[in-house]
């Protein structure tokens, strides 16, 4: 680990002051988990981090009249006993309780879970320098690639680690973004960008930028919400393959449905073809086949990670059904 | 020189593991122990471990907890390529960093592995040695290198060594294999892989080195404070009286911290340096990368059997994988365990530019049983048996498949029925792979053999003073099995006291003589020489008393601190007032012998379990292990069945998911760390249920007693593999078996 100097901030203002100083460098620590294993395995070199535990106003899951308000600083161990959050939206509280080990999720946040780096083992090694890292060589394409992408991958093939990020999508979630100038809400589902698009960074963030809260809508009427999450071992492991589904369920039918996919593509994977063969549908197994296979059309699965398209058509509908069933 | 010829001699260190543990000729006693005669209190109950509550409190001083007054950190470069000609070595600017106090380059020429030392830095702390580390400028030439066994098979890769890649080295055969594969009514071939593992004990290696004069102390994390002190004398070329190794307390090594380590090699030359203590322990990526691996293997097995469960023939061929180390030997168990009239072995070691190999629980054992005990439940399946009947059918009671010398005791029989009537046996699919549905259960079990014999001259020291303490003294060291814990149980059993009268000693090189703890070795070599001592102790003390209670000492019983008449027993003399007469301390020297030639001296054990298939996911869950073991008699069941559940763990983690993956165009570990190695967690622990036999071997030792550090870790991957077998009709043929490879055989069942 290099040298560094620490920052600790008072206020958002002063957090984002101190991010647009120094852009380069200058690396946002929320619970640490995942920015301080990339530091001491050296594959970021940080100047400044700024620490954003001195800000414990950013530590909050609130309900408001329309909407639910949760800071980029809450743990997610917090998700997963907050009482609301377990009753209304088993979707977000199945995805926190699913997410690596109670140690973790007690000190990592939700901010830092939607803005975590990829695993992808040739990153994780100091000594690799692949696309990602500014090299001329994806690694993962012709290597060992069996927790790769088979959607949307290419020229780089991680997929987007995060158990948070499908189920707030699955829930239209959006995001709060501050910085030293303004502030914006964007879509959730719009804050993450595919290698193609950006090849350095997973989301949108702007140097300088910081996610400062999470909103969405209070459940509808007939919502039903689900996170199911494919792993080798029985916990702390992230997804082979997860999905997320939140449905609007009558008639034995699917009215809304919206299903987000983990552990297949670089970003959190809204499964929209699938949902359009199932929307308005009568709820059948058959169905449910019928639109993984949709969904699957477009998969381009590497030499080690066939085996993932198996497993989308099991999760979805497993996830789709156990929610007809209860 | 030294230092390179001990290198050397490490690198047939699987061989040399083999020749160190096994089974061999001893001195022999002079007159038969007959341990079955013997009655106990303690021993063979359930003691909780004395040092349990200091290890969980976090009292228990580990190497990594050892801090001393000037200590200085040691770091070390490693290679970052998988063979290279090392050009230059510039140490300058690393050693002009304000607070670096060493630099050391470590080697000359060539590096063949990525994670290979090649320069050490010693500094006031971690950080400024870290950062001295960068500073070294290497230039190195980079050669072609291979890394993977398949790869490294082909004729036109490049070479590790001086010859070919592929090189023979352990051939075996009895009988005619044709003639038996003529005389079988079903003959059958197939291949079954293993992966590299890696040992990964929770506590990380470590050692560290201070020099007081002439005398060098170490503290390191070690199975062999011993081996790790004559390893350091040779390599220094100082006296073996000038060097004191000490271990105290330790998380573990499974074979990983058998023998003198280059990085303690490392501390001790930088101590020498420095004229400071130098303390070097190793990340959870240096342990992934440096400090030894379980070999992978390929096993092509054929065997031959008769209608009515007769094997008539076996052979194998091994091609096993251990980097720039040996591959093991595998075909043991296949050898020894069931009649069999012909058989043929060859096995191969794949030499490839990755770290090289070391013992690492039950070697060869674990990739051979997986693979023979499979294998054998196809066989079954071929003519229609029931596979625990094929088992029976072919049992032996002398050694090397009943051509060799008889068995001093055996108790597979009983591990066979005990196991099969608490799994529900007869629950299983009797065709495998008859039932349907998404979710499919099945049960399977594994057979083990192993060694588990004592080494003969083995100390040990009983003293007694005159306030009525006790010490119980041994060179030996507690990788966490229980050790201390049964050397307080022995002598407290035998001389009428309690486990917390007696003060264990351990893990000091100034201590009595005792061996490495590896091959299932120390429970036999201990406890029978703390028993000795203790006896002569007891009969020393029964003079007394015998003298005090003027009646004769035959007629002298021990029980709850005193010593009394048994014909009598209100007349007594408690312990305390015996000791008083003792004018100083006195110290009772106790051995253990050897045991009568003759004799094949193992042990045996029977592993089932119940196992559900995720046929959408290929998710495999264990839901249940009965183990039955036969060790002779127990010394402690408390810490005995610990030993079973860890075996059990660590086999389904390896079953299930641990294997090393390497990339073989960049030729370095992508999974050095415990996030993408994956080990078995709480959740992925099956229901355990613990038998031990109740056979006391009659001539082994004093005790009876037989080892069990590594039985409980060699059947549990073929139980599980069976029981997928048995669920869904085919074997995954490969470890670990993860939802790709089990949905890609599933696949293959289906074409
Ligand atoms: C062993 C292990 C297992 C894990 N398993 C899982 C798993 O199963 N599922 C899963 O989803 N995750 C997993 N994680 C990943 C991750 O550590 C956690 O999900 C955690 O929630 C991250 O939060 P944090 O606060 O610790 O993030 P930090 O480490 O503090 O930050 C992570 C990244 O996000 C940036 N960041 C943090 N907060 C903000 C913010 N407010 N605005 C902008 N950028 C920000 C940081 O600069 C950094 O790059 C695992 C991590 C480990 C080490
Ligand atoms: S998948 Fe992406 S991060 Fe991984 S090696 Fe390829 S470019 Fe690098």
């Amino acid at each position: 680990m290099n040298e560094f100097k620490l920052a600790q901030p008072q206020s958002v203002g002063q957090a984002t002051s101190f991010l647009s100083q120094k852009p380069k460098g200058c690396h946002i620590m929320a619970g640490g988990t995942d920015l301080l294993g990339e530091m001491k395995n050296g594959i970021i070199d940080a100047e400044v981090v700024v620490d954003l535990k001195s800000l414990p106003e950013l530590s909050f899951i609130k309900r408001e009249q329309n909407k639910v308000r949760v800071g980029a600083l809450t743990p997610v161990s917090e998700l997963a006993e907050n009482s609301f959050i377990q009753n209304e939206y088993s979707v977000l509280y199945e995805a926190a309780l699913s997410l690596a080990t109670p140690q973790l999720r007690n000190v990592g946040t939700v901010g830092g879970n939607l803005c975590q780096r990829p695993r992808c083992w040739y990153y994780r090694d100091s000594q690799i320098l692949c696309l990602k890292k500014g090299g001329h060589k994806c690694f993962a394409f012709n290597g060992r690639n069996k927790y790769h992408a088979i959607l949307g991958g290419g020229p780089c093939f991680i997929v987007y680690p995060s158990d948070l990020a499908p189920a707030l999508i699955s829930l239209g979630a959006e995001v709060i973004i501050a910085s030293s100038k303004k502030e914006k809400k964007i879509p959730l589902e719009e804050f993450y960008v595919l290698p193609k698009e950006n090849l350095l960074q997973e989301n949108i963030l702007q140097p300088g930028e910081m996610l400062k809260e999470i909103q969405f809508p209070l459940k509808g009427s007939g919502e039903k919400s689900t996170y199911h999450k494919l792993k080798e071992r029985g916990t702390w492991d992230f997804a082979l393959v997860s999905a997320a589904v939140n449905a609007q369920i009558t008639n034995q039918s699917f009215k809304e449905i919206r299903i987000i996919l983990g552990g297949v593509a670089p970003i959190p994977w809204r499964a929209k073809k699938a949902e359009s063969v199932i929307k308005g549908n009568r709820i059948t197994q058959s169905l449910l086949q019928q639109a993984a296979q949709e969904e699957l059309r477009d998969a381009v699965p590497l030499t080690d990670n066939a085996y993932k398209t198996k497993l989308v058509q099991s999760i979805m509908s497993q996830a789709a059904l156990s929610l007809v069933k209860t | 020189m030294a230092e390179k010829k001990f290198n050397k001699k490490k690198e047939s260190s699987p061989l040399s593991y083999h020749e160190e543990y096994r089974d061999k000729k001893t001195p022999q006693p002079q007159k038969t122990p007959s341990p079955e005669k013997e009655r106990f209190t303690l021993i063979s109950g359930y003691t909780p471990r004395i040092d349990g509550e200091r290890i969980v409190t976090g009292k228990a001083p580990f190497t990594h907890d050892i801090n001393l007054r000037g200590l200085l950190y040691g770091k070390i470069l490693r290679s970052p390529h998988a063979c290279a000609q090392i050009i230059s070595m510039d140490l300058t600017k690393a050693k002009n960093l304000p607070g670096v106090k060493a630099v050391l380059q470590l080697k000359k020429e060539k590096v063949q592995y990525v994670g290979e030392q090649v320069a050490a830095v010693a500094a006031v702390n971690e950080f400024i040695a870290e950062k001295a580390l960068k500073m070294i400028e290497v230039e190195y030439k980079t050669l072609p290198f291979v890394v993977t066994e398949e790869e490294a098979m082909k004729k036109d890769s490049p070479r590790v060594h001086e010859n070919s890649n592929v090189q023979k080295f352990s051939d075996y055969s009895r009988g005619d294999v044709e003639k038996g594969y003529q005389e079988a009514h079903a003959v059958l071939e197939k291949t079954f892989k293993t992966e590299i593992e890696i040992h990964h004990p929770t506590e990380t290696h470590g050692s560290v080195a201070k020099w007081e004069g002439d005398r060098l102390v170490v503290w390191d994390s070690t199975q062999a404070i011993h081996n790790v002190r004559n390893g350091l004398a040779k390599a220094l070329n100082i006296p073996q009286s000038q060097v004191k190794v000490i271990k105290k307390y330790m998380g573990g090594g499974f074979g990983s911290k058998l023998g003198l380590n280059d990085y303690t090699m490392a501390a001790a030359k930088l101590a020498k340096i420095t004229h400071n203590p130098v303390k070097i322990i190793l990340s959870r990526k240096e342990n992934s990368l440096t400090v030894g691996n379980r070999p992978s293997s390929i096993q092509t097995l054929k065997g031959g059997v008769k209608k009515d469960g007769t094997i008539t023939s076996l052979s194998l061929i091994n091609y096993t994988s251990g980097g720039i180390g040996r591959g093991d030997r595998c075909s043991e168990p296949m050898i020894d365990i069931y009649r069999c009239p012909h058989i043929k072995v060859n096995e191969y070691t794949v030499y490839t530019h990755t770290g090289p190999s070391r013992p690492t629980r039950a070697p060869g054992h674990v990739q051979g049983t997986f693979a023979l005990e499979s294998f054998l439940d196809e066989l079954a399946a071929e003519i229609d048996m029931d596979p625990l009947e094929l088992r029976k059918k072919n049992y032996t009671t002398k050694n090397e498949g009943g051509t060799g010398i008889p068995y001093s005791s055996k108790g597979l029989d009983q591990c066979y029925q005990i196991g099969a009537q608490k799994i529900g046996w007869h629950r299983r699919n009797k065709i495998p792979g008859q039932s349907n549905g998404r979710f499919r259960k099945g049960i399977g079990m594994g057979t083990q053999i192993w060694w588990g014999v004592g080494r003969p001259e083995t100390l040990a020291d009983v003293m007694l003073h005159p306030d009525g303490s006790v010490e119980a003294i041994c060179g030996t060291q507690d990788l966490g099995t229980g050790t201390r814990t049964y050397m307080a149980v022995i002598p407290a059993d035998t001389l009428g006291l309690k486990p917390q009268d007696i003060t264990v000693k351990i893990g000091n090189t100034s201590y009595p003589w005792c061996g490495a703890s590896g091959g299932s070795t120390t429970t036999p070599s201990v406890a029978p020489a703390i028993r000795d001592a203790a006896v002569k102790a007891r009969d020393y003390l029964k003079k007394m008393a015998a003298e005090k209670l003027e009646i004769d000492s035959k007629n002298i019983g021990v029980a709850d601190r005193k010593f009394f008449n048994q014909n009598n027993p209100n007349q007594s003399i408690t312990f305390k007032e015996l000791t008083e007469d003792l004018s100083r301390e006195k110290v009772f020297h106790g051995e253990y012998v050897g045991r009568p030639s003759g004799y094949a001296y193992n042990t045996f054990g029977a592993h089932f379990a119940e196992v559900e298939v995720d046929t959408q996911t290929g998710k495999i869950k264990v839901i249940k292990v009965i183990a039955v073991h036969e060790i002779g008699r127990v010394m402690n069941k408390q810490t005995a069945e610990s030993q079973v559940v860890g075996g059990i763990t660590q086999g389904v983690s390896t079953a299930l998911f641990e294997g090393r993956v390497m990339d073989p165009s960049i030729g370095t570990v992508l999974n050095p760390n415990l996030i993408d190695y994956k080990l078995a967690t709480s959740y992925d622990s099956p229901e355990i249920e613990i038998h031990f036999v109740d056979i006391v071997d009659p001539r082994i030792n004093n005790l009876g007693t037989k080892g069990l550090g590594e039985p409980p870790r060699i059947p549990i991957a073929a139980a599980i593999s069976n029981a997928v077998y048995n669920a869904v009709g085919i074997h995954v043929k490969e470890t670990p078996m993860t939802p790709d490879k089990v949905l890609q055989t599933l696949k293959e069942k289906e074409a």
